[in-house]
């Protein structure tokens, strides 16, 4: 199927603004009378709160607010950007100030003050006598006999979610081959260019407040906000200017609470500017996640039992992760096809920052130990790693069990053997034995399979309006949450393909504005292209629908025998009339119609196709140093209709860098006596600068799936979910050696070709 | 204490009263209302914050305001705008280089800087080049294969 704007390599919308520095972002933002926010943080990992005096704070002139615990609405709340729905588990149990320190860097108090060193000697005047708690790093300490606790949930333990299908123990009877192995995945942060904790609220005499700030949600974060603050959700504005990056670390409230409390309480606006610090230290990152698998295999390569037994760190908060265990379990009970599943989750609270969302939310987790262990399979019987993929993997037409739903398309086989070629597979396996010298080579892949939202678990609701005006263009009213993925860009181009209107003709808004778009659910989930697409693209059908039946009655035709392309309304057959869009809309504003076309579109998608990625790496492992270099990356995945090509391979190239980063360098530490965060700065905390970042190369596979729009998938959060495995899979290739934590740094690689010298 | 200095900013004077502890970005930011010029770190690690100081790249986050005063700065604002983008981004546009945008300013001074000097780099000079700007979305591919683009013309 050809289509004139889906398919084509668009200009962004905001690609100009952005290029030349004019794009306001949250931070760039002033206004009059405008105060510094500063956050007041815990010292220390885990402690008890006994007093806290900010009288000598409040006093200081030039301070226009101070607040603490004390001064917070006692309504608990959780930070976590969902919407109420049946995979939703909301346990609140945070305040806007904490009333007792769970991390090292847990708010505790905030001031309001005229300039940024003001406010900075009024946090110094807060006075907080602390008594010192022990903290719990990690899950086993957290969950350790006579373990300190943290909330009040036994053994730290906030949730348990069990998951049977069919007869694990059956299955491993019957199977060939028992394979048990246990793989870590560290703390990683999101690190956006633009630090994550960046609102600008502003009080409104009239019992309203604006916020001005970079998130994803703009939505969710309004109604949990009001929450939080104890006010009707159509008091809080939320308004999402240019965002900085977010790939999940935006999800849900960051500081939104603690600016508008501030706005509230000294009646003047509030900027509060996380530092790149206080980004590491008091917002979400990815889980770290124990996980012990255990799979029974028939000599011939079939799974007769897959078990799954997840440790999951979620800090210090219940936030996202007692919800994020569902899609945990989901991801690793749906890659293969088996029939006998068990997965066991524990969420556990350690003194750690809260995790959230980070891009692929737990995919890339499971998939690195699962495809780690199923390469280790394929070595052990003696089968080729692709075509065990191949043989179990859920395809086109089969039941997904993330969703329950069946499977619209699969264009795995294709990603595969693409793939395969274009990194050189058969010519540069095991080549192990035969290379001379330090440095060895090996290839790996790794599959994956991921959502274009979160349905059913979640609601998937969007709203859009289009409006065409006098002249022929159309304006798309939409709650844009492009936080740089370029959702907006590829909406604008799913409304001028329905609406046969050229690419530039269509305008979105730019910001999202909770006072004037309809609701949405945001940026997560790999959502916009499909759930925001199709919304869209209803919006932009309703509206043709009324343009179409004008110029029916203009040109005296009935309405079935027009097309709109190009701006021009013509007619399908029979004696060939025609007439501008232009012309209609202006007929309709001022003619005798006295009317603006528009067409809305509020609902949720109906279904949640899964896309699919094999992605293959190249290495070449130092033995003598034990650095692993990446000499080049296949990524190969099947996004259905690529909606803007640039657009797709920009999501996964950039994916890449931050999969290449979980897989060799990052990993966010702590001092596990003191609970002290260790490298929460850029220089400690490395992720890949532009010559660390290998050859890449994508392959778009596009199978179309029925109910997205033109046939789109989803992009934004795959590029990384199955780098790790694919690197970890290359580096057993060159070394023969598995590695079964990330990150895979220098000391582990020597520390093993060590032991196994020994 | 405060210094009296004379920035020199994208051709135009500024007379102002600086602290001596305040840095370049933070006085063209706050100042100077030139947030096009972004903080990512405040501590020379991440390069938002490149401008160009007599026509080097610098992270202005680590430029003392007063020991940039009479020198001739450049920022994001003095390269191209509403009267037409440069052909460095142009191509930044063209090769859909762009996403975020917070780090595209200090790419834009960084690439102008390295073409200044040496108009036709190889790919390994523009990685390298860039080496000091870190982009958390593009995976550096699509930006090196614009500036590639530029030094190819």
């Amino acid at each position: 199927m050809s289509y004139a704007v889906v398919g084509q390599r668009v200009r962004r919308v905001d690609a100009r603004e952005k290029v030349s520095g004019r794009a306001v972002y949250a931070g760039d933002m002033n206004l009059p009378h405008m105060l510094v926010g500063r956050v007041l943080r815990s010292p220390y990992a885990h402690a008890r709160i006994l007093s806290i005096d900010t009288s000598k704070a409040r006093s200081l002139p030039g301070v226009k607010a101070v607040i603490s615990y004390e001064d917070t609405p006692k309504i608990p709340w959780n930070s976590a950007g969902f919407p109420p729905s049946p995979g939703a588990v909301l346990m609140e149990d945070q305040y806007i100030l904490s009333d007792k320190a769970r991390y090292m860097g847990d708010p505790i108090a905030a001031v309001a003050a005229v300039d940024e060193d003001t406010a900075e000697r009024a946090l110094e005047l807060i006075e907080v006598e602390y008594e010192v708690l022990p903290p719990a790093m990690d899950v086993e300490a957290a969950m350790a006999d006579g373990a300190p606790l943290i909330h009040s949930a036994e053994k730290n333990i906030a949730a348990h979610m069990p998951v049977v299908i069919g007869d694990v123990e059956e299955g491993f009877r019957e199977a060939d081959f028992v394979f048990e192995d246990r793989y870590y995945v560290p703390k990683v942060y999101q690190v956006t260019l633009e630090p994550c904790g960046v609102a600008v609220a502003a009080p409104d005499m009239d019992g309203r407040v604006t916020i001005w700030t970079s998130t994803q949600m703009p939505h969710l974060v309004r109604g949990i906000t009001a929450h939080a603050l104890g006010l009707r959700t159509g008091q809080v504005r939320i308004i999402k200017p240019p965002v900085g990056g977010a790939f999940g670390s935006r999800l849900g409230v960051v500081n939104e609470p603690i600016a508008a409390l501030l706005a509230l309480k000294s009646g003047y606006p509030v900027m509060l500017k996380y530092s790149r610090e206080e980004s590491f230290l008091g917002t979400e990152s990815r889980h770290p996640i124990t996980m012990v698998l255990k799979t029974g295999v028939k000599k011939d390569g079939t799974f007769t039992a897959r078990q799954m037994t997840a440790y999951i760190d979620g800090g210090a908060y219940a936030t996202h992760t007692p919800s994020f265990a569902g899609p945990v379990a989901g991801w690793f009970l749906a890659m293969y096809k088996c029939a006998n599943i068990k997965v066991d989750n524990y969420s556990v609270y350690t003194n750690s920052t809260q995790c959230g969302a980070f891009r692929g939310y737990g995919n890339p987790q499971v998939v690195f130990g699962v495809e780690s262990q199923v390469d280790d399979i394929a070595a052990a019987l003696g089968l080729d790693p692709l075509e065990i993929r191949r043989k179990n993997h859920p395809c086109e037409g089969e039941v997904w069990s993330w969703s329950g739903w069946v499977i619209e398309s699969c264009g795995l086989e294709e990603g595969i053997e693409r793939g395969a070629k274009a990194i050189g597979w058969e010519a540069k396996r095991n080549r192990q034995a035969g290379q001379p010298g330090t440095k060895k080579r090996g290839v790996g892949m790794g599959y994956m399979m991921h959502v274009s939202g979160a349905r059913p678990m979640l609601h998937e609701t969007s709203a859009a309006v289009v409006k065409i005006n006098e002249d022929g263009s159309a304006n798309l009213i939409f709650s844009n949450s492009d936080v740089g993925q370029g959702s907006g860009t590829a909406l604008t181009q799913v409304a001028a393909e329905e609406l046969g209107l050229a690419y530039e003709d269509v305008m979105i808004t730019k910001t999202a504005d909770t006072d004037v778009a309809g609701f949405d659910i945001g940026s997560h989930a790999s959502r916009q292209a499909y759930s925001g697409g199709n919304a869209v693209r209803k919006a932009a059908a309703a509206a043709k629908e009324k343009l179409l039946a004008m110029a029916a009655e203009i040109l005296e035709v009935p309405a079935e025998n027009l097309t709109v392309e190009n701006g021009v309304v013509r007619t399908r057959e029979g004696a060939p009339k025609s007439i501008s869009v232009a012309e209609v809309s202006h007929k309709a504003h001022f003619g005798s119609h006295g009317h603006q076309i528009i067409g809305v579109a509020s609902e949720e998608p109906e279904g949640n196709p899964p896309v699919y990625a094999a992605q293959f790496a190249e290495v070449e492992v130092d033995t003598e140093t034990g650095v692993v270099e990446v000499l080049k990356i296949v990524a190969a995945h099947d996004v259905g209709t690529a909606i803007n090509p640039a657009l797709v391979e920009g999501q996964i190239q950039g994916a890449l860098q931050q999969g290449i980063g979980y897989t060799l360098t990052e990993e966010y530490r702590y001092d596990p006596v003191s609970g002290r965060p260790l490298n929460p700065n850029l220089a400690d905390y490395k992720i890949l600068t532009a010559m660390d970042m290998p050859e890449v190369e994508t392959i778009l596979v596009e199978a179309s799936c029925q109910t997205g729009p033109f046939g789109a998938k989803s992009v934004g959060e795959s590029g990384l979910v199955g780098t790790a495995a694919a690197i970890a899979n290359a580096v057993f290739d060159a070394t023969g050696i598995r590695f079964k934590e990330l990150p895979i740094t220098p000391e582990k690689v020597l520390a093993a070709l060590r032991a196994r010298e020994k | 204490m405060k210094l009296p200095i004379t920035l020199k900013v994208n051709g135009e004077s500024y007379r102002l009263d600086a602290e001596v502890k305040r840095t370049l970005l933070d006085v063209l930011r706050e100042d100077l209302a030139l947030t096009g010029t972004k903080k990512g770190c405040g501590a020379g690690e991440c390069g938002a914050c490149t401008v160009l100081m007599d026509g080097k790249p610098v992270n202005s986050c680590l430029v003392l305001a007063v020991d940039a005063s009479g020198r001739e700065i450049t920022t994001i604002e003095g390269v191209g705008g509403i009267e037409g983008l440069t052909p460095i981004q142009e191509a930044l546009v063209d090769h859909g280089a762009i996403q975020c945008g917070y780090c595209t300013p200090g790419v834009v001074m960084t690439a102008k800087a390295l073409l200044d000097s040496n108009p036709h780099p190889t790919e390994a000079e523009v990685r390298e080049g860039l080496s000091g700007n870190l982009c958390r979305c593009t995976g550096y591919v699509k930006i090196v294969e614009a500036i590639m683009a530029v030094s190819r013309s």
